[in-house]
């Protein structure tokens, strides 16, 4: 009868050794990364909202966005004046654009920006009208372009257009490493050249792997249209 | 006809060795007593040669052994709480008492670690420091980052880069001291170090460090040295303890453990909660300089574990444990770092006879890190460690004086990170083989040799370790010598490693890196009389081919690589008394010499002088009783050069000091009623605040004050 016992008790022993998998156990209560359809603009099938992909990795590049025809375009920055040179097979400097992303910076094309306090876009498209406040417009400052030299406080700058409204989207604490992010959650109505109003917000700073520099915008644009 | 004879001769030769027997055969008896003469009823008398001579002493404290024959032996008394005392009895001698002594200073404490055997702490020929639950109760420490260097000087937990742990324990960083729970490895690892807020404090039995290398025993990691923590067994019907403590900025801590006794099961649960708000210690500290960090990161911690044993019959004991550990450390609002543990094990011992024994062993380990973002309810792993591990370990006792251990473990080792290409995976598997030989050839002399074989299969490691440590005993005297052979290999984190540090440089891992290597000899002599301890080492360890990173300008990153040797060559005094009055003292000191060859830079922040204080006064009545004790540790400022450019090593160094430091606790623990007891720690006596903030300053902003209570139920019926 003991000896029954002992085998029974082996035999759940070897029942719960062969429970655990070999790569671990319980990855369900994590989530599985997102997928996205690559870079660049998901639209909606409302044809007025969507989201933004965008890899803003490289400290010395600038991506350009056009909300108008949902194109995407980057330059390079060569130099600490900012001086920008075409990439890849474009062989001019983007003209026609909404707004620009370097790193977690952001410039606009002559816009301006209010910060509002809703959360969601869908907040703002419940709102009666665009919200009024003070807009307000880019300044000059200088921008990070090579890192690469941090360690021995060599950190390259340029200067650039910067609008510091829309740059609250992402909180970049610096007084300790690696630096602490955080972001605000809000949504910014961006008041284009035209007077067309678009509404963003920063969803995510980080791509499925944790890296960094990848930026997940969620927009609404013209908001005219989308608020009706 | 021929067989009467026989039988005949068979009765003869019986009743002749009868009366041979019966004319050497004699009585010896006794009297056990304690201090003041006061008889010890229940005292053990034996014959330490013949063990199975032996009995307990009655009320009175007496005893009668019947020896076989008239020749010289050693008679042994001993009694929980007392110094075992051992006396030579010569032929002819019928009468001998033991008078016994307190174990003021709990040198009569089993340890395990230091041999992997069941030895009493004064017998062990490796030098062992044992920290007791009393001691832990005593000081009320929630980690034992506080604990250990509460209680042991050269011991440094501060931070390295993202306020992540960093140990230094007398030269030796957090991958070369190897933490156990109950004999099993932990996994997963943070800039080196595991996470030690895994390792609770509650229901803990005892803490055994040991100090220099142990890898003959224990294989990679223990270069430095072991530190075990033994958890407590269940031995009343049931038990249930609640405690918590409250601190300064919101510092909270909640602990409940149940035990119970049911037949051939015993059982212990126990759980524990702590949290800590964020500490902003400002940009700048008081000398005007920029601080390494404006703000301590706030944390949670959850931390379940369940142990269940099994004692079917006197010889087979089954021991299954579950656990569950959660950390969340608060970066920012929108970004937190999670920790998980998930461990398991299932361990069988069984005892053949009174000469051998034997231990089966399976572990589970994972350890796992992940990103969560609250705002989006996003919680995403990218990094975990799983470790599988069986074990075998055969105990035989040859005689009374020699003991062989054989040993050998198999492990497979699987690692998804972040720091791997694409998040990537590699595994591994290591196996080893050990064995140990107690032999005691004279009396009041022991030595210990140990030997293993272990293989890594990644990093094609085949590496061979020993040991040897010799102990004389000499009056109240003993000397211990050691030898020991120390490794680490490669992990898979420094083979494969592929990361892009923040845009900065990239980290690549090696996978040609050969093993880390350490020779450790180690001399002490030790003063023990009944309330006083003297223990002094002095040790000196030479350890090759370190795995560090080094900068590899053609790849524009850091490399790991094998580097130059470094010597560490120590001292270390400590001196206890324990007072019949209720007074206890203990001063201990470190120095550390971290020798580095000439011409190479030195980057060691091991701080070379070092000593902790300790000062205990304890009186208990029927209804009230109190502890008061009182902790110092003092560290003496350390000089070390640093790059002057991280990417171009050839720019040279610059050297950096950081200051000397003085913190000093004061302990009440009062108990006010049976099982009711009340802690109040006054943390940073003297209110030390550091000039600025660096990573291996203090984690201090002042003076604090936390009240503790702890709640035994079951003493209340």
């Amino acid at each position: 009868m003991k000896l029954f016992r002992f085998y029974q008790i082996l035999g759940l022993g070897a029942m719960l050794m062969s429970l655990p998998a070999c790569d671990g156990i319980l990855d369900g209560i994590y989530d599985t990364p997102r997928t996205t359809n690559g870079y660049g603009f998901n639209p909606n099938s409302d044809g007025v909202t969507g989201t933004l992909f965008i890899d803003a990795t490289d400290y010395a590049q600038w991506t350009y966005i056009n909300l108008h025809t949902e194109e995407i375009d980057s330059t390079r920055i060569t130099d600490e004046s900012g001086t920008e040179v075409p990439m890849g097979e474009n062989a001019s400097l983007p003209e026609e654009w909404d707004f620009a992303l370097h790193r977690y910076d952001v410039k606009t094309n002559g816009g301006a920006v209010l910060e509002t306090e809703a959360t969601s876009i869908n907040a703002v498209l419940l709102m009666s009208s665009i919200p009024a406040g003070n807009y307000v417009e880019d300044t000059e400052t200088e921008i990070t372009i090579d890192m690469s030299g941090m360690m021995d406080g060599n950190i390259l700058y340029a200067t650039s257009d910067y609008n510091a409204e829309l740059a609250k989207w992402l909180n970049v604490d610096t007084s300790t490493m690696p630096p602490v992010y955080t972001l605000s959650n809000k949504v910014y109505i961006v008041r284009l050249k035209d007077g067309t109003h678009a509404a963003l917000r920063l969803n995510a700073f980080r791509n499925a792997q944790n890296t960094s520099g990848h930026l997940t915008i969620e927009y609404a644009y013209p908001l005219e249209k989308a608020m009706k | 006809m021929q067989q009467p004879i026989l039988k005949h001769l068979i009765v003869l030769a019986g009743c002749l060795l009868l009366t041979a027997t019966a004319a050497a055969q004699r009585y010896v008896s006794g009297k056990v007593v304690g201090p003041g003469n006061e008889p010890l009823a229940g005292a053990a008398v034996v014959v330490k040669e013949n063990k199975t001579i032996g009995m307990t002493t009655d009320a009175e404290g007496n005893y009668r052994l019947r020896i076989p024959d008239n020749k010289e032996y050693t008679l042994q008394a001993s009694f929980i709480g007392y110094v075992t005392q051992s006396h030579p009895l010569q032929t002819g001698q019928d009468r001998m008492d033991f008078a016994m002594e307190e174990d003021a200073i709990g040198m009569e404490t089993v340890v395990v670690t230091g041999t992997r055997t069941p030895k009493l702490l004064k017998d062990v020929p490796i030098v062992t420091r044992v920290i007791t639950a009393d001691d832990i109760r005593k000081v009320d420490a929630t980690h034992i980052g506080d604990l250990l260097q509460a209680e042991l000087p050269g011991i440094e937990f501060s931070y390295s880069m993202d306020q992540q742990t960093s140990l230094n324990m007398q030269g030796f960083g957090g991958n070369a001291v190897l933490f156990l729970v109950d004999g099993e490895r932990l996994a997963g690892e943070t800039l080196d170090n595991i996470d030690y807020s895994r390792l609770n404090l509650d229901n803990v039995e005892r803490i055994e460090i040991v100090k220099g290398a142990a890898s003959s025993l224990y294989g990679s990691n223990a270069v430095g040295g072991v530190v075990n923590l033994i958890t407590k067994e269940a031995t009343e019907p049931w038990t249930l303890n609640l405690n918590g403590k409250y601190g300064a900025h919101n510092d909270q801590r909640y602990g409940g453990t149940f035990t119970f006794r049911a037949g051939d099961f015993q059982n212990s649960l126990n759980v524990q909660h702590t949290s800590t708000d964020p500490i902003e210690v400002g940009t700048v500290g008081k000398d005007g300089e920029e601080n390494d960090f404006s703000r301590m990161y706030g944390n949670r911690t959850w931390n379940f574990k369940e142990r269940l044993v099994y004692t079917p019959t006197d010889r087979l004991k089954l021991t299954g444990r579950l656990g569950y550990f959660f950390r969340e450390r608060d970066k920012s609002t929108s970004s937190k770092d999670r920790y998980r543990d998930f461990s398991g094990g299932l361990r069988g011992n069984y005892t053949f006879n009174k000469r051998s024994d034997l231990e089966l062993s399976y572990s589970f380990d994972q350890y796992d890190k992940s990103d969560y973002d609250p705002a989006q309810d996003y919680d995403l792993r990218d990094y975990t460690n799983v470790q599988h591990t069986v074990r075998a370990l055969y105990n035989y006792a040859m005689n009374d004086k020699n003991t062989l251990t054989v040993g050998g473990d198999f492990m497979r080792d699987y690692l998804m990170s972040y720091q791997f290409t694409d998040n990537g995976d590699h595994e591994q598997y290591t196996a080893d083989a050990f064995a140990q030989f107690d032999l005691n050839p004279i009396r009041n002399l022991n030595v210990m040799s140990s030997i293993r074989f272990d293989y890594y299969s990644e990093a094609d490691v085949k590496n061979t370790s020993s040991k040897l440590g010799i102990m004389y005993k000499w009056r109240n005297c003993s000397l211990r010598a050691s030898y020991a052979g120390g490794f680490r290999a490669p992990t898979l984190k420094e083979m494969y490693m592929d990361f892009n540090m923040a845009n900065v440089f990239m980290i690549y891992g090696n996978e040609n890196l050969k093993p880390e290597s350490s020779q450790n000899f180690s001399l002490s002599a030790e003063y023990l009389k009944s309330r006083y301890n003297v223990t002094l080492t002095g040790y000196f360890n030479l350890v090759d081919n370190r795995i560090t990173t080094v900068w590899d300008q053609s790849r524009n990153g850091m490399v790991y690589s094998n580097i130059a040797q470094m010597n560490i060559a120590g001292l270390n005094a400590d001196v206890a008394a324990k007072y019949p009055c209720g007074l206890g003292v203990r001063l201990s000191y470190a120095y550390t010499h971290v020798h580095i060859p000439d011409g190479e830079p030195y980057f060691s922040s091991t701080r070379p002088h070092s000593a902790t204080a300790k000062l205990d006064y304890g009186k208990q009545w029927k209804n009230y009783g109190f502890d008061v004790t009182l902790t110092g540790r003092v560290l003496s400022r350390v000089t070390t050069d640093e790059y002057v450019s991280y990417t171009d090593p050839d720019a040279g160094t610059t050297s950096t000091t950081y200051p000397a430091y003085t913190l000093w606790k004061l302990n009440l623990a009062q108990r006010v009623y049976r099982g009711i007891r009340v802690n109040v720690v006054v943390d940073n006596l003297f209110n030390y605040r550091p000039d600025h903030y660096y990573n291996s300053t203090p984690t201090t902003t002042g003076t604090t004050v936390s009240v503790g209570l702890s709640l035994d139920v079951n003493q209340l019926f």
